[in-house]
């Protein structure tokens, strides 16, 4: 895992990619430091990250874009399996080197509220607190972006959709929104759902009859909640939506609240993605 | 060491690997040769765990590559068909990141690079780019990677491709050498390669295994088909009366003469019958020198050629006598 976790931050930097992020990281948060804090004269440092958090769409493909696309490619994926470490220890070696290049930044811009402090009176807690949000957020989409990219062998391919799926989760909120809140549109939506659910475990599983068995219990369990209190769906949608959206379990953060579920939301969010990468890493081999 | 057993990798309809069953004692230098797409490079991956297989088993040193992967991983050095290299690292890099990868002690880290950059004499080459290599340095930055760690079996997809001449041997001598204390199997769709390193050849065509067995006597298998080639000097229609009067001889085929004044032909006997005699004293008898008479034996060539295009297990078909 180290020796991955070391090559991957090595070819960052022998490459342009890890200081264009770096670089393009620091410029976008300097500028709203400057906007938000500096010239507002606020000591409110997390107005900056919140506004800023939408970097992570623009910049993260950026770094996870080639990490298993490109080993794909080229071929090295054959050295990285046939060599004696697991799929998890090579999906982990490269989420933290990733995870790494974000904490380097991210140390950096700590320091801003510090020497805010200097000159003012500045709400350790909330800057702080959404420092850590925004760290997580980070890994979040990390981990998205990891799995995202282990899907095909295209560079390009990955970026472009890497890209797309971030957008939707920036406004994941606003399109639930105009989604009709009433409740049978919402059972519509879960049943489609639970079919899509169910076409990718088929998938990753090639099982017919395990496939369809989970498809039927689910698709009973929602039919049955409808017919016994079908006011439970209503607004089901944007319930379901904003609590997945990872940016507006962001605003907790950014209004100084430290819940633990949020918390535990983003480290799952982690978890489930990496999860799925070495899925996909492991599938290979049964294709 | 090797053991695989009735091996079967199907992707949907199409049937990679058939029913292929061999194995590799220590030491061994075990060559498969093939047409391409005869499932050389399936057969390698399954083995080596990049892949699974359909049916079939596969244990290195009695451990089952699917039970226990990452034991049996240890144990392997794999340089695959592409050589899998990152392109951005420099060449000292790449092959430091692999003995950390193979899990190789730190305090012997350093010297076995040296070491094998030596072997494959890529020494001056450390501190390139691989991206800037050549075809044949990239292939031995490859062979570099699988040899890494000295894995008790060393498995070579094609490992001469795209090499010159002189490297080529350079390479045959380094698996030789390896094969002292290695397992090595390679594959290659070359034949005089295969011979000339190897203890023992496997054809495969079609997923299937054809033959087995060691290089000098593959041919032996083929040189039952008794044809002679025949240069004579003398009157073309007293030679064909007389060659004709032969019962041994089943068809005659007159060839081009290279010399002026001979008359070349290729003479097709049955099997069991020797012709040369009757050949020699029919010529006396009319006076005609021979020249030249030699039976053609199969080059090792024309056994793969016709190994591989009749599709035929050859193994079965003894076994059935």
């Amino acid at each position: 895992m180290l020796a991955i976790f070391k090559k991957e931050l090595r070819s960052y930097f022998t490459s342009m990619i890890g200081y264009v992020f770096i670089s393009l990281f620091l410029a976008i948060i300097g500028i709203f430091f400057i906007f938000n804090n500096l010239l507002s004269r606020q000591g409110n440092f997390e107005y900056t990250i919140t506004n800023v958090s939408f970097i992570f769409v623009l910049l993260v493909p950026l770094l996870t874009m080639r990490i298993m696309a490109e080993e794909n490619k080229q071929k090295t994926d054959q050295l990285l399996l046939t060599s004696p470490v697991t799929a998890g220890e090579i999906v982990m070696g490269k989420f933290l080197s990733v995870f790494a290049i974000l904490l380097t930044v991210i140390a950096l811009i700590s320091t801003y509220p510090l020497i805010m402090n200097l000159y003012g009176e500045v709400p350790f807690a909330s800057s702080y607190g959404s420092i850590i949000g925004f760290i997580l957020l980070g890994g979040s989409y990390i981990a998205l972006g990891i799995f995202l990219s282990s899907l095909t062998d295209s560079q390009v391919v990955a970026a472009i959709i890497t890209f797309i799926v971030f957008f939707i989760t920036l406004f994941m909120e606003n399109i639930a929104g105009s989604i009709s809140t009433n409740h049978s549109t919402a059972f519509v939506f879960f049943s489609v759902i639970v079919v899509i659910l169910c076409l990718i475990l088929w998938n990753m599983v090639r099982n017919l009859m395990l496939t369809i068995g989970i498809g039927i219990i689910a698709e009973g369990i929602i039919t049955a909640i409808y017919l016994y209190n079908p006011t439970l769906y209503d607004g089901a949608i944007v319930k379901v939506f904003s609590w997945l959206s990872a940016t507006s379990r962001f605003d907790n953060f950014y209004m100084g609240i430290f819940d633990l579920a949020d918390i535990i939301f983003y480290l799952s969010i982690i978890f489930v993605f990496l999860f799925l990468s070495t899925q996909v890493i492991k599938k290979k081999r049964w294709s | 060491m090797i053991e695989v057993k009735n091996l079967v990798k199907r992707y949907g309809n199409h049937i990679a690997v058939d029913q292929l069953s061999f194995t590799v004692d220590k030491g061994q230098i075990l060559g498969f040769l093939g047409p391409n797409g005869a499932g050389k490079s399936t057969t390698m991956n399954i083995i080596t765990g990049y892949i699974s297989a359909t049916e079939g088993t596969v244990k290195v040193n009695g451990i089952d590559v699917f039970e226990e992967p990452e034991e049996v991983k240890k144990m392997i050095g794999y340089l695959p068909e592409f050589p899998p290299l990152y392109p951005e690292l420099t060449v000292l890099e790449y092959l430091n990141f692999v003995a950390e990868l193979k899990k190789v002690k730190q305090s012997e880290r350093k010297k076995m690079v040296k070491d094998i950059m030596e072997i494959t004499k890529i020494t001056d080459m450390k501190e390139r780019l691989i991206k800037h290599l050549s075809k044949g340095y990239k292939q031995r930055v490859g062979l570099a990677q699988a040899i890494m760690g000295y894995p008790d079996v060393i498995i070579l997809d094609e490992p001469t491709v795209g090499l010159d001449p002189k490297q080529i041997t350079q390479i045959r001598d380094l698996i030789r050498e390896l094969s002292k204390n290695h397992t090595v199997i390679l594959s290659s769709h070359i034949m005089q390669e295969v011979s000339a390193v190897c203890d023992s050849v496997m054809i495969i065509n079609k997923g299937k295994l054809i033959l087995q067995d060691k290089p000098e006597n593959l041919s032996s298998h083929f040189n039952k088909s008794g044809s002679l080639k025949l240069v004579v000097r003398g009157d073309r229609k007293a030679v064909l009366k007389a060659l004709n009067d032969i019962e041994k001889i089943k068809k005659l085929e007159e060839t081009e003469s290279l010399e002026q004044g001979t008359i070349s032909f290729t003479i097709y006997s049955n099997e069991s019958d020797d012709a040369r005699e009757d050949i020699f004293y029919a010529m006396s008898r009319i006076n005609t020198p021979i020249l030249e008479m030699q039976s053609i034996r199969m080059s090792l060539e024309d056994i793969f050629l016709k190994v591989t295009q009749d599709g035929t297990s050859l193994m079965d078909e003894e076994e059935g006598i």
